[in-house]
């Protein structure tokens, strides 16, 4: 009887696991950490902004970007930065933009400097952020992992992307911060024009 | 369709497809006895179900054994993975999925998952290695414990996945077939040294000992070895057909005093004692009481 009592108890704990935090499990098992393990970045060098997948991804056409995106990235210049609590890489992905003045506060509740008035940042806590999925979009499903760095903005109805998996360092395909900063630069350039947002 | 074109350089499955058909070989030769011939095929089909994400995507599972989920193609979550973000996150209810997968698997099956089913123990099945003096192996075997304990506080304290950036597991079956694949894709952090070392460090011990990664240094055989003393299922002993050979003793990959210690915390039913014993005094059942 006794080990059918703790069959039963077990069970009912896996049961229970199951159904509260498989999905947890699950964000935690795609946010795998970039940084810690050579994750293929999926990035092409950054030339132009992207409308469809480009030829290194698995996905092809459009990504479909979810409304509320598209609403933002009409507004202002939309950056994604999608990171993970126990990310190394994040980390100091996240304080090489901060030294560069790009962001400013925590990866919690981070924000763009006044410099960068022109966007808006959305610092993703990928595995616990209920906005932690639309990350599929942007990488392939192997290849997603934090930290995920994506930059959009809409013109004449088309949104124009640009995303890079792995630490901004310049290293596999991937921009430093200074080409990030550049990055930004260009997608203003391309929505505003020459005028000031 | 081509299942296989020869071009091992550029294919992201040649990682674990080479290791596989070298094992094969080594194992069609090594494993011999009734129980062993199907361990071998438990054993293969739980190393292809590991690696089977780019068939079914990453999905919330939890391995019951020790793998990487930060392997290229790894189906489910480590054990020790979700157990440091618990701490490392104060997640505490992954904690309950945890304790349930782990429990509900051991209280069936005890410990079989490292003798039937964890990639590791196969691997260490086809190293073989040596055996090591009684007294030093009672010693050391408590480590796996004190290692199992000291994940959560280390992983609370710095709010990191303390275990995995040096992880020799995770160095073997993620970083290294990751550092294959795209060796730009990394980011060097200083704990990728320590973490090599480690992982050459594992590959001298099962090299040397047998099972000594099992026996010694695994948190998640820790974690389920004291089940074995309540699973259903169980190696039984039957004295009075036993003509006291110690053949069971002297095969027994973990070391464990066979046949008198038929419910240790350390046997990982791989039934060799089984396939061995030429009185049948030794088996394997479901005991329901």
């Amino acid at each position: 009887m006794k080990k059918i009592a703790f069959l039963i108890v077990t069970l009912i704990i896996l049961s229970a696991g199951i159904y509260f935090e498989y999905e947890k499990v699950k964000a935690l098992n795609i946010a795998r950490c970039l940084g810690c393990i050579a994750m293929e970045p999926k990035a092409e060098k950054f030339k132009n902004f992207w409308v469809e997948y480009p030829s290194s991804y698995k996905m092809s056409g459009i990504p479909p970007h979810p409304s509320w995106l598209v609403n933002e990235s009409r507004e202002k210049i939309v950056m994604l930065f999608f990171w993970g609590p126990a990310c190394h890489p994040c980390e100091l992905q996240w304080n090489a933009m901060k030294k560069a003045g790009i962001v400013k506060g925590s990866e919690e509740n981070g924000s763009f400097t006044e410099n960068f008035s022109y966007a808006k940042l959305f610092s993703i806590n990928q595995p616990y952020d209920e906005k932690g999925g639309i990350i599929t979009l942007y990488t392939s499903d192997r290849g997603t992992g934090t930290p995920t760095t994506v930059i959009l903005f809409e013109k004449n109805g088309i949104v124009y992307w640009y995303a890079f998996s792995g630490e901004a360092n310049g290293e596999g395909g991937r921009p430093d911060i200074n080409e990030l900063i550049n990055i930004l630069e260009k997608a203003r350039e391309e929505k505003y024009g020459g005028m000031q947002p | 369709m081509v299942v296989c074109n020869l071009n091992c350089p550029s294919c992201p499955f040649a990682y674990i497809c080479i290791p596989m058909i070298i094992g094969a070989f080594i194992a069609l030769k090594r494993y011999s006895g009734r129980l062993q011939k199907k361990r071998i095929v438990s054993q293969f089909s739980f190393l292809f179900i590991t690696n089977t994400a780019f068939i079914f995507g990453s999905t919330g599972l939890i391995y019951t054994y020790f793998y990487c989920w930060e392997s290229p193609f790894a189906l489910m979550a480590c054990p020790i993975g979700v157990l440091e973000h618990a701490f490392a996150d104060r997640t505490w209810y992954i904690l309950v999925y945890l304790v349930g997968a782990i429990g509900f698997a051991s209280v069936i099956f005890g410990r079989a998952a490292c003798g039937w089913a964890c990639p590791i123990g196969f691997l260490q099945d086809l190293t073989k290695g040596r055996k090591i003096k009684r007294e030093m192996d009672r010693k050391v075997r408590y480590l796996k414990y004190v290692i199992l304990a000291l994940i959560p506080p280390a992983c609370y304290i710095t709010e990191r996945l303390a275990y995995t950036e040096i992880c020799p597991i995770g160095g073997l079956t993620a970083t290294v077939p990751h550092l294959i694949i795209n060796p730009y894709g990394y980011t060097f952090t200083e704990f990728f040294l320590p973490k090599m070392l480690i992982t050459a460090g594992f590959f001298v011990l099962i090299f040397l000992m047998t099972r000594g990664w099992c026996r010694h240094l695994c948190p998640v055989g820790a974690m389920m070895a004291p089940f074995n003393k309540i699973s259903f299922l169980q190696l039984n002993y039957y004295e009075e057909k036993c003509v006291k050979c110690f053949k069971c003793a002297k095969i027994c990959p973990m070391q464990i005093e066979m046949p008198y210690k038929n419910k240790s915390t350390e046997c990982i039913r791989c039934g060799k004692c089984v396939d061995i014993c030429p009185t049948d005094a030794l088996d394997f059942n479901f005991k329901w009481q």
